[in-house]
Order: structure tokens, then C-alpha cells, then sequence
């Protein structure tokens, strides 16, 4: 028997994104199609008073002007329903979750307009008088916090607070007061814009069983069908989503955006309806990564064991929920780093303020955590006197340790692993090479970060994909027919959805077809996030795999199975002292960094990345590599380049332009990727998850390199040349 | 007045419908039904919708169909010949250099005009030629490596 886990097969999808021939949602034509423009509110707080459409309608080629009036259920959200899906007067704003006359950020739609032409939809929506009262609003999280600060959601609860996470393990006073060594930090992280390069797109219609389907971009086909049905009051067998090729996602296409309108439309209009965002809409229009505002405290014993950490965080969570919560339960766990600290106290916040929505992005919580972990260890191992790697080992969490959490981290833990094999490969022991010209302003310095994630959905949702195997022939199996709705965003979901049919049939890779995302004719996949994909189709495919090779040895031709794959049980945050088992299974990282700074222009060159990633098992290590890869530019954009501004509610970075991420100009000279395979017990064929994991070191992972090579610790990031300037004090 | 423009694209004539301003990028997909050149920004900035203008990798989202003259224009699609993938597709596939895929229109664009005006290019021109198209799965370096083997296969020493 062949298999193919573990061979870098090549992409199924690789020929038609060569070729131009695969289709993308923006691609999408019908005849009789209707173009469809949003009328964004463009300010951050405000009541809609009025709207007067009357110009706009009268213009020859307009179908139609929509507002709050004409959504039956005008609220949706991932995580809670408290989003509006048009902001404007309706005569039953009052009754539902959230109150649809108010703008709470200036991405909110207020109006959507389709026409003949995107043209005439264009000029319509410019001709629409929206009458404004606007409403003190907050910018600042911390400022949100205050009792006296204008309310977002006044509707609920008593504060703009909507999220607290706790954290009580051990004593952390006592543990303070018998303590060698304290160190204390205030850190900040940015905003990250997704920055896919497929803006926002969909085309919508009417299916033969009349079903008002939706075709766009997203990274959960079963949500977006749910959210969509709820919205206009149907059954979620009325609504059908399907993904056609998708360009890009990282977190930020698990909210809705295009969806809930387009549908909207075309139920009310019974006419194909299309939409293509601009790049100023999408920026505007998704969610960001959440910004953090972290202050802390950690402790050792003179010998180099951890003994406490004491943490705040404050992050924006913006106008709107979306995946806020979830976010900053991995913010919480991963808040002590991969290390075991027997005291612990902490709490999280989550705030609404006016601006931009904080959202799901690569990392989920844990690259802002692992950013004040890991310097804070820095810092603690050189007031220690001792090497920054050495310290990270001497704490690593081994079997059996406690997380902050109260229990131990199930399957097998393997950062010890992954800091032996960065540090090894980057040789980080051996004697250094220093800058050589003494009349050089570069100067080098390295650094080595950790992380882990959890994989998979947790605090208590009880995680489950589903999966459907066909297996063809007569006396020997022909081809095998996988059919799975999970999102294909480009990390290679379906190659590894066929290679894991492939070795659970026995047949060779190339007799599996696989048929894909669409919510009308497959069960749940759950979502392409929290480095879930690979784990939980795996999962279900074996499944339903064995289910149908028992089928066939009964002679039933074709053999068909359906499986539906649910997961091991995990528990939500005791409210007081987190204490839980919030996750089925974690990954762990390691990191070593190697650049140059110049101290005359403050331009960081990266030269060397390593990355030491145990994916349990690399089912395509040519697509492991390519997620490594990846995450390191991406995390490189994060820590250096990507400046996301916004002033009084408005992103002032809305354009590629003024938003920059890296180019093959920016990246490292070299990114070594040492793929670790330490199976995890309960994973398909040992596979962990690992779409998240390489991003999460190396941001600190650089800013300890940047103090190796400087003399100076930046709390705050990206490290563009103007910050590192001021950090070295050679600019104000 | 439209339809007075006829412009050649993958060695076919089209007579272009849209207004002289009409950006090339918008005539391509919207009239001449080709998927291969993406919209990305609307602002020349991240190279999704290139296309070649002669042997010149040009971005068409600002670019009027009405300067293209008889300059023929050829996209992804067209690169293909009698069915024959092009050497900087076939490289693209065997680097596994596509993630997403929305940059790779540009990518292999420029590639092959880079390749043909520059058999052999340094390092150095290499990623300065690819410096106007971004990618944000971050797949550079297995582009990188995917010129490498294009510049291979086009000079007749790669291997099938």
C-alpha cells in the first residue's frame, strides 16, 4: 500500500492559479447579474436620523435602495449578535439585540444600493442624504474603561467592558515577596490589517432548487449560511454558500462582510446581484488584529526558575464582538509563554470603543501575549546573568506541568524539542561573528523567541467536522470522491483533504478527487481557523473512509460513507480562576533571528530566520515549509513595516499604499524551516495543527535581537526606522 | 465613441465596446471574459492585474484601453501555448510557489518578461524586478526558487 502522507505532492489547485483559469469570487458572472454598492456610515458614532434616497431612485438603471427597514432580523455576529446589518431608521429597531439606528464605527453599512451597472450604483449611493446626529464617542480602550465614558452598547451590561478573563493560580503576592529576581513592563501592540489581496467579492442568485445562494470568500461555509439565515428570517436550508477560489483570509474573512447584503438582495429581488470591494472598502470593512495594551510583572528565583507573572491587558475590542472573546482566551493562555510558572494572576479585558472591530487575525490572541512573554523573559534572563535560551529551556513546560489554566497541556509537549532544534540549527552556541568594521553604522545582533497555540475550537464548543467518502470501481478501487466544505485559503487544505483519503483508502494520491465547500450538499467542516483544518478533516475523512472500506468489503459498489468527526472534550475558564481544560491539543514553536540595524537610519535588515515548528506530522512538507515561510514575512510585516493609523475612529492607512506590507525587497535573506514531528496522540496520523505557529516568536524574537545588537529594549511595536530612531535617542 | 478601438490580446483582435478611459484591466475581464489579471488594489500598487504590453509587464487597473494602440497584449492564459504550460508556469507548479494565487498572475508576468529580456538575471534584478508585486501568504522565497528553475527549463537545462 502507498501512501502519500508525508510527499510533498504537488497542489491540486496549482495548475488552474497558473493558468488564470481558477475562479475566484470576484470572477463570477450571470446573465441578468445586478451590481450592488454599500454606503458606508464614514464616521464612528452617530445616530441615523433620516435618509432621503429619492434622488438616487430616480436614476434610470436603479433596482434598488436598502436599508435597516428591509432586513427581517437586523443583527448578526460570530460570537454574539450585536452588529446591525444596516444602521438606519426602522420601524422594529426596538426588540431586537442591538439598536439598528446607531453607527458604531465608520465601517458600519448604512445603505446598499444595486443597479444595472456599478456604475450607476456608484453614482446613486453618492446621492443619498443621510441625516447624522453624531454621539460623544472613545477611541482609547483604557478610556472606555471609565465610568463616565460615552457607552457603545448601552443595551448591555454596565460598561464598555465585554470581555473579562481571569486568571488565580497559586500566590503570586508571596511568591513576589520570597522572589530573587522582578521584572516589571508596559507594552503595546499595533493593529495588523489582513491585507489579503483579494478584496472583499461575491455574486449572489437563486439556485435551480431556489435556494438565494451566496458565492464569496469566507473561511467557514456553515457559518456565514447561518448567519446569513438568520438575518432575513429563513431556514438555513433556504440559503446556500459555496467558495470558489479564495485569495487569502488569515482570520479575516470569519466575519461577515459581503454576505448578509448580497443575500439580502437577491431575496428581495430575485435577480443575480455581484459586488466587488474596493480596496479602501475592505480595509474599512474587516476586522483587525486586536491591539493590546499589557502591563506586567514576573518573578525568578536566582537560579533561573520562574516563580510568578502578574498581568493586565487591555485590548480594543472596537464597535462590534466578532470573535473578541475567543481571541482573548488565547491571549490569556498564552499570556506565560510555553513555561511553566507555579503563581499566576491575571486579568483581560476586552473594551468597546468606536473604532474599527477587532477580529480574528493568524495567532488569534497569542502574537500580542508572546510579545510581553518574551521580552519579559529576555529581560528576566539578563538580569539573571544567563543566556536568553538556556533560561527559555530551563522553563520550558515539560510533561505533566501546569499551564495557567491549572492543568497540564494534553498530548505530547514538545517546546523542550523545538528549542533544541532552533537553537541547534542556528547554531546559536557557537562563537559569534561581530561586526567587523569598526566605522560601519550596521550593527548585528540575534535573538530566539517561543510559542505555542492551541489547535482546534475550545472552552468548551465542542469541536467536529464532517466528511463524506465515495469509493469507486469494481474489484479494485478506481477513485475515491471525497466531498468536504472546508475552506481552501490558500494553505493547501484540499491537497492535504485527498492525500489524507488517499493513504486512509490506500489508493494512490491522483485517483482522489475532491469536491468542496459548499454548504448545500456537505455537512459542517467547522472553520478554516485556529489551525483546526488540517486536524479536524483529517479526522473525518479517516473516518468516513474506514466506515466506506467496510462497505466495500461487504460488495456494496460505490461504497459511500459519511462521518461526522467530534473531537475531545474541553471546559470554559472558571470565572474566577480560569481554572480549566480549554484545549484539545497545542503546537510549539521556537525561533532564532540574526539582522542588521543601522544606527545612522534605523532600517532593520533581516538576514537568518529559523524556525523550529512541531507540526506532529508533516502530512505535505512542501506546504508545511510554504505556512512557515509565510508566517515569517507576515510576522516580519507585523514586527517592522505595517503601521496601521487611525485617528478619531478613522483608519488613516487605507490604501496599499500607506499600509505596507513587506515585498521581496523587505524579507529575510534566508528562512530555515526545521519541521518537528512529534506525534501528537491525538491527531490524524499524529498531525498537530500549524497554520498560526510559525508566526507567534518572531516578533519578540526580533526585538531581542534588536536589543543583542543595540543595548535597547523596544516595548512597542512595528519597529519602523522613525521608532527605532527615537528608541536609540537620536531622534525626538 | 465606443467600439472604434480594436485591441489584440493573446493573438486575437477584439473590438472594445468600453469607453476610451476604460482602464485595460476592466476591458480584459468584464468584455474579453479573462480571469487571469486580478483586481487587487485599484491604485498600481500591488501588481495582481499585470499584464504584458509587448514584452513590457504593465499594470492595466489605470491604464486606458485607449493608449494600448497596436501593441499586443498577452495574459496568463496567454502564455499558454497549443496547451503547453509556459516554462514560469510549470516552474510556479513544481516550487509549489502558489499559495492563494491571487499574486501569481503577477508574479509569472514579470517573470517571463524578465526571463526573456534577461536569460540569466542576478539575485539582485531578480527581486528587484518582483518588487511590485506583492504576495501576503508570503510564498517569495518559493517564487524566488520558482525563477530559478523557470530560467532552467527556458534555457533547455531543466529537467521535465
Amino acid at each position: 500500500m502507498t501512501t502519500s502522507i508525508g510527499e510533498s505532492v504537488p497542489r491540486i489547485d496549482a495548475r488552474d492559479k497558473v493558468t488564470g483559469a481558477a475562479l475566484y469570487s470576484g470572477d463570477l458572472v450571470r446573465a441578468d447579474m445586478l451590481h450592488m454598492k454599500i454606503l458606508f456610515a464614514g464616521r464612528p458614532h452617530a445616530r441615523v436620523v433620516s435618509i432621503d434616497s429619492s434622488a438616487a431612485e430616480s436614476l434610470p438603471g436603479l433596482a434598488a435602495i436598502y436599508t435597516a427597514r428591509d432586513v427581517p432580523f437586523n443583527e448578526y455576529g460570530l460570537q454574539k449578535r450585536d452588529q446591525p446589518v444596516l444602521c438606519s431608521p426602522s420601524q422594529h429597531a426596538q426588540g431586537q439585540g442591538v439598536r439598528g439606528d446607531i453607527v458604531r464605527c465608520e465601517g458600519d453599512q448604512v445603505a446598499v444600493i444595486v443597479a444595472e451597472t456599478e456604475a450607476i450604483a456608484e453614482h446613486a449611493r453618492d446621492l443619498i442624504k443621510v441625516q447624522y446626529e453624531d454621539l460623544p464617542a472613545v477611541y482609547d480602550a483604557a478610556e472606555a474603561m471609565k465610568p463616565d465614558a460615552p457607552r457603545i452598547h448601552p443595551e448591555v451590561g454596565d460598561s464598555n467592558v465585554c470581555v473579562l478573563d481571569k486568571i488565580r493560580k497559586g500566590d503570586v503576592q508571596s511568591a513576589f515577596a520570597r522572589a530573587d529576581v522582578i521584572v516589571e513592563g508596559e507594552y503595546h501592540t499595533p493593529y495588523q490589517e489582513h491585507a489579503y489581496l483579494q478584496p472583499e467579492a461575491g455574486l449572489a442568485y437563486i439556485d435551480e432548487a431556489g435556494r438565494i445562494t451566496v458565492e464569496c470568500a469566507g473561511q467557514w461555509t456553515h457559518a456565514d449560511r447561518e448567519s446569513i439565515a438568520h438575518a432575513l428570517g429563513l431556514a438555513e436550508e433556504q440559503v446556500r454558500v459555496i467558495y470558489p477560489a479564495i485569495g487569502g483570509a488569515f482570520g479575516g474573512r470569519e466575519d461577515l462582510s459581503v454576505q448578509a447584503v448580497l443575500a439580502l438582495a437577491v431575496m428581495k429581488l430575485k435577480r443575480p446581484v455581484k459586488i466587488v470591494w474596493s480596496r479602501k472598502e475592505s480595509i474599512i470593512g474587516h476586522g483587525k488584529r486586536h491591539p493590546m495594551t499589557i502591563k506586567t510583572k514576573w518573578a525568578a528565583t536566582r537560579d533561573g526558575k520562574l516563580l510568578a507573572a502578574e498581568t493586565t491587558v487591555i485590548a480594543d475590542a472596537g464597535a462590534y464582538m466578532y470573535t473578541t472573546n475567543k481571541v482573548l482566551g488565547n491571549c490569556t493562555i498564552t499570556a506565560t509563554g510555553p513555561y511553566f510558572i507555579p503563581n499566576v494572576k491575571e486579568d483581560v479585558y476586552g473594551v468597546y470603543t468606536n473604532n474599527v472591530p477587532t477580529a480574528a487575525f493568524r495567532g488569534f490572541g497569542a502574537p500580542q501575549a508572546l510579545w510581553m512573554a518574551e521580552i519579559q523573559m529576555d529581560k528576566l534572563a539578563e538580569k539573571l546573568g544567563l543566556d536568553p535560551v538556556e533560561f527559555r529551556h530551563r522553563n520550558a513546560l515539560r510533561e505533566g506541568d501546569t499551564l495557567n489554566v491549572g492543568t497540564p497541556a494534553p498530548g505530547k509537549v514538545s517546546i523542550v524539542q523545538c528549542i533544541e532544534a532552533a537553537r541547534d540549527r542556528f547554531g546559536w552556541s557557537e562563537k559569534r561573528s561581530l561586526s567587523t568594521d569598526p566605522q560601519s553604522t550596521l550593527v548585528r545582533g540575534r535573538g530566539f523567541a517561543c510559542g505555542f497555540k492551541n489547535v482546534g475550537f475550545s472552552f468548551g464548543y465542542q469541536e467536529n467536522s464532517w466528511a463524506r467518502v465515495e469509493l469507486h470501481g469494481k474489484t479494485e478501487i478506481d477513485h475515491v470522491v471525497v466531498w468536504h466544505a472546508g475552506a481552501e485559503v490558500g494553505q493547501g487544505a484540499h491537497t492535504v483533504m485527498a492525500q489524507f483519503a488517499a493513504a486512509a483508502t490506500g489508493v494512490p494520491f491522483e485517483k482522489v478527487t475532491m469536491v468542496t465547500s459548499d454548504s448545500a450538499t456537505m455537512g459542517n467542516p467547522g472553520s478554516a481557523s485556529a489551525s483546526r483544518m488540517t486536524f479536524m478533516a483529517g479526522h473525518a475523512i479517516k473516518g468516513a473512509a474506514e466506515k466506506a472500506l467496510a462497505k466495500w468489503k461487504a460488495e456494496e459498489r460505490p461504497a459511500i460513507s459519511e462521518y461526522t468527526y467530534l473531537a475531545p472534550k474541553t471546559t470554559p475558564f472558571d470565572k474566577e480562576t480560569g481554572y480549566s481544560t480549554p484545549n484539545l491539543s497545542y503546537a510549539y514553536a521556537a525561533q532564532a533571528v540574526e539582522l542588521e540595524v543601522d544606527l545612522e537610519t534605523g532600517f532593520i535588515k533581516i538576514l537568518r530566520v529559523v524556525s523550529a515548528d512541531d507540526v506532529g506530522q508533516a502530512i505535505n512538507p512542501a506546504l508545511v515549509q510554504g505556512q512557515i515561510e509565510g508566517a515569517v514575512v507576515q510576522a516580519e510585516g507585523y514586527a517592522l513595516t505595517e503601521n496601521f493609523i487611525t485617528k478619531n475612529g478613522h483608519i488613516l492607512t487605507d490604501q496599499l499604499s500607506t499600509y505596507l506590507i513587506p515585498t521581496v525587497l523587505d524579507i529575510p535573506d534566508a528562512v530555515e524551516s526545521v519541521i518537528l514531528e512529534v506525534a501528537e496522540p491525538n491527531g490524524p496520523f499524529g498531525a498537530r495543527g500549524l497554520g498560526e505557529l510559525p508566526f507567534l516568536p518572531l516578533a519578540p524574537a526580533i526585538a531581542g535581537a534588536l536589543h543583542d545588537a543595540t543595548g535597547v529594549w523596544f516595548n512597542e511595536f512595528p519597529l519602523t526606522p522613525e521608532r527605532v530612531l527615537r528608541g536609540l535617542g537620536k531622534i525626538k | 465613441m465606443s467600439g472604434d478601438i480594436v485591441i489584440t490580446v493573446n493573438g486575437k483582435l477584439h473590438t472594445v465596446q468600453s469607453t476610451p478611459d476604460t482602464p485595460l484591466l476592466y476591458v480584459l475581464r468584464n468584455e474579453i471574459g479573462l480571469n487571469g489579471p486580478h483586481f487587487g488594489c485599484g491604485g498600481e500598487k500591488c501588481g495582481a492585474c499585470m499584464v504584458l504590453v509587448g514584452a513590457e509587464p504593465r499594470l492595466s487597473c489605470h491604464l486606458p484601453v485607449s493608449e494600448i494602440g497596436r501593441a499586443r497584449i498577452t495574459t496568463l492564459e496567454g502564455l499558454i501555448e497549443e496547451g503547453e504550460l509556459h516554462p514560469v508556469q510549470r516552474a510556479f507548479i513544481e516550487e509549489q510557489a502558489t499559495q492563494c494565487g491571487y499574486c501569481v498572475n503577477g508574479m509569472i508576468i514579470t517573470t517571463a518578461a524578465l526571463l526573456w529580456k534577461n536569460p540569466h538575471p542576478t539575485d539582485e534584478q531578480v527581486r528587484t524586478a518582483l518588487d511590485g508585486n506583492l504576495c501576503r501568504c508570503g510564498s517569495h522565497l518559493r517564487i524566488l526558487r520558482a525563477v530559478r528553475r523557470a530560467e532552467l527549463l527556458m534555457s533547455g537545462k531543466g529537467s521535465e
